[in-house]
């Protein structure tokens, strides 16, 4: 679990600038990783369809389950979502987005429907909420079909999703009614997994390889003791040693990540 | 003006000379000490204090203990990741290697504009150690954690616990480490806390931080000092014990054991909120009542006329006619036998935080005394003040104790925290 070996990087000033032409080579996993995108979107929008209607028919329980699963395929996206502010912050913001927090008319998508099921226990009062959600996550699909993916926002993604754990989910903001965090996490572990997976082996530096991977693989393993049939246990059962190394691996997973780009020679 | 007491005269006298030498000390703690030099908690003065003033991190005692407390300061509190004594131990080397790098200064290393900075360039390009000065304590919960660890915690080291007026809020309390960053000005300590963070996230997660600083004031003329001022606008400082008395610091601050810990200090750490809109609601004579001190000057109520530099004499006061038994100076230093045994180094920050709930000001002190003996001096101290007129105008809510190893030398391969890696046995002892 080292961080990047200072030595290493201050290499790279004296070396020749990382290859130019790298971006090139990039052609094929930027493909890749598109279709690992759509993929996800297609399973985003079904999913949300099953949620929204099980919020729409009132049936409270059966939404609760279906609420953590149907965020994990945006979850492992996030990079690519957030590029469209205006679709991110309907579907995905939080109460204290907003000046009125969950009195706030404009706080909808996921967390007000969380909200809804977890807090106020019912739901015959957001079902236009639920309908927009359906209308959101499915635009986001038609942009993202259209979108050509800039190399650097797919590369950057990596150390994004690490950056949005550090900041934001660690503490257990993220899904504070559901305590469905654990969720979450996997989400944006598996989304910046896979842009390592797709563009390291271009990455010339094997050291940094190793040791970004060993740190996803105790990331993972930590996880792993919170696994509850297809899903996590609550955030609450996460112990105070367990966040401490999560919140550690995550930051420099998100400080190592940060390279990537420039490694790739990608501005 | 009234007589002055010995170890100020002597402080005054021993201007422009090093501070805190002691037999082991590799060389005076400050290297370039600005033009005059001041004790411990005197108020900085505008233009004595330069962007190039370095703080040599080397010596028997690590800086930020003894040295001048500059303008600004920080403690910053970590759960440390460590399982074994070799990452102890790297811990420790990378955390020296930033603290030699950040208290010397130079140019920043550059890397391909492609990939993040290292360094978060709010200083420039060219680093000034601007009186920087980091110090490292240990907290109980890393020697608790791992059993190789247990048998070398500090002997006094311990978990802070409640007292009765504090109302602690336990994301401002403890931690495995503590890093106390002072310097010149208020970007250099952010500075150096930004780099700790970026250089050893696999081994620092950052638990709460507190940053305070004391009112610079105009220049004085040589050889006239006087104490900073808290945010309840007093002088704070008068009574410390006079830091260039190196035989009184022996006793004073550094531990005298014959293991690991020999020339460390305690650390006691405490965020202290102060209610100000109700002090300054409370009359003059009430306010210099609950200290025992005139609020202009700082001189002890039994000599008003005087100045913060005289003693007060308890003996002909044994009533509290003049000085109260239960002001603060005479609870916490009654200067008695039980006074003199119970000496510590206060080397405190006042802080300016935002707005409560309720619309009132969060400000108050960032408390931080240095002792040889935390049961004798910090925790004898508080326990005295329990119940202490103050206590209407003053909250804890946070810190922890810590323990400052001693000192590391220039020499390539010395780091801080070696004493205690040597006594886990891990690594060869080195003579
Ligand atoms: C917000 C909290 C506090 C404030 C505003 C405060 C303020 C002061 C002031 C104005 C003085 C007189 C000047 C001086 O001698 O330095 C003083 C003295 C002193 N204070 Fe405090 N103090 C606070 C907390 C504490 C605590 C928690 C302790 C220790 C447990 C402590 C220990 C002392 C000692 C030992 C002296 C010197 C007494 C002497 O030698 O005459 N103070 N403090
Ligand atoms: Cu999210």
């Amino acid at each position: 679990m080292k961080t990047l070996p200072l030595a290493a990087l201050l290499l790279a000033t004296t070396a020749p600038a990382f290859a130019e032409q790298a971006a090139l080579d990039l052609v094929a996993p930027i493909a890749e990783y598109k279709l690992y995108v759509t993929e996800n979107t297609e399973t985003l929008v079904d999913e949300t369809r099953a949620f929204t209607e099980a919020v729409k028919a009132g049936d409270v329980e059966k939404a609760k389950a279906l609420f953590a699963p149907t965020r994990l395929s945006y979850e492992r996206i996030e990079p690519v979502a957030e590029l469209f502010a205006d679709l991110d912050a309907p579907i995905d913001a939080r109460a204290d987005d907003y000046e009125q927090a969950e009195a706030d008319p404009e706080f909808t998508g996921f967390h007000r429907l969380e909200y809804a099921l977890w807090v106020e226990g019912k739901t015959d009062h957001v079902t236009a909420i639920a309908d927009k959600l359906q209308s959101d996550v499915e635009e986001l699909a038609k942009r993202i079909d259209g979108l050509t993916f800039p190399p650097a926002v797919v590369v950057g993604g990596a150390s994004v999703l690490m950056d949005e754990v550090a900041a934001t989910k660690i503490s257990g903001e993220e899904d504070r009614y559901s305590r469905t965090d654990l969720w979450d996490f996997h989400g944006n572990f598996d989304g910046a997994y896979k842009i390592v997976e797709l563009f390291g082996p271009h990455v010339e530096d094997k050291d940094f390889l190793a040791s970004v991977e060993g740190n996803f693989a105790k990331a993972n393993e930590t996880l792993a003791k919170y696994r509850e049939g297809e899903g996590f246990v609550s955030y609450e059962k996460l112990t105070d040693e367990d966040r401490r190394r999560l919140s550690a691996l995550v930051n420099t997973l998100a400080e190592d990540l940060a390279t990537l780009r420039g490694r790739l020679g990608l501005g | 003006m009234s007589e002055m007491n010995e170890s100020r005269r002597a402080l005054i006298k021993g201007l422009g000379l090093g501070l805190a030498t002691c037999p082991f000390a590799l060389g005076a703690a400050r290297a370039e000490a600005p033009a005059q030099a001041s004790a411990v908690t005197a108020a900085p003065q505008a233009g004595a204090t330069s962007s190039s003033d370095r703080i040599s991190p080397f010596g028997a005692h690590q800086p930020g203990i003894a040295t001048p407390r500059p303008a600004w300061g920080m403690v910053a509190s970590f759960d440390a990741i460590v399982d074994t004594p070799a990452d102890l131990e790297r811990l420790l080397r990378r955390l020296t290697e930033r603290i030699r790098f950040l208290t010397s200064g130079g140019a920043v290393p550059q890397v391909d504009p492609k990939l993040p900075p290292l360094d978060s360039g709010i200083l420039g390009p060219v680093l000034r150690p601007d009186g920087l000065t980091v110090t490292l304590g240990l907290g109980s919960s890393l020697f608790e954690r791992h059993a190789w660890l247990a048998a070398h915690r500090p002997a006094q080291l311990v978990r802070m616990t409640s007292f009765p007026n504090d109302a602690l809020d336990a994301d401002l309390c403890h931690g495995d480490i503590a890093l106390q960053f002072c310097a010149n000005t208020q970007d250099t300590i952010i500075h150096a806390l930004r780099d700790v963070l970026k250089n050893l996230p696999d081994q620092l997660v950052l638990r709460w931080k507190q940053e305070g600083n004391v009112p610079v004031i105009p220049p004085q003329p040589p050889g006239v000092m006087e104490s900073a001022r808290n945010f309840l606008g007093f002088r704070d400082g008068s009574g410390n014990p006079d830091a260039a008395d190196e035989a009184l610091m022996a006793r004073v601050l550094w531990v005298e054991t014959p293991d690991w810990t020999a020339e460390g200090s305690y650390m006691a750490v405490r965020i202290i909120r102060n209610f100000v809109e109700r002090w300054d609601r409370t009359p003059l004579t009430e306010q210099e009542r609950i200290f025992g001190r005139t609020k202009i000057t700082g001189a002890p109520l039994d000599q008003p006329a005087g100045s913060e530099a005289d003693v007060p004499d308890y003996a002909a006061d044994p009533e509290g006619e003049k000085v109260a038994l239960d002001s603060h100076i005479r609870l916490a230093n009654p200067r008695d036998e039980a006074g003199e045994r119970h000496l510590m180094l206060r080397r405190p920050f006042n802080y300016s935080n935002g707005v409560t709930r309720s619309g009132q000001l969060d400000q108050g002190l960032l408390f931080i005394a240095w002792q040889a003996s935390l049961e004798d001096g910090f925790l004898a101290a508080q326990t005295r003040l329990n119940g202490e007129p103050l206590e209407e105008y003053i909250k804890p809510v946070g810190g922890g104790y810590f323990f400052a190893p001693p000192g590391f030398s220039d020499a390539a391969d010395d780091y801080l925290g070696r004493q205690l890696i040597d006594a886990i046995g891990r690594t060869p002892r080195k003579t």
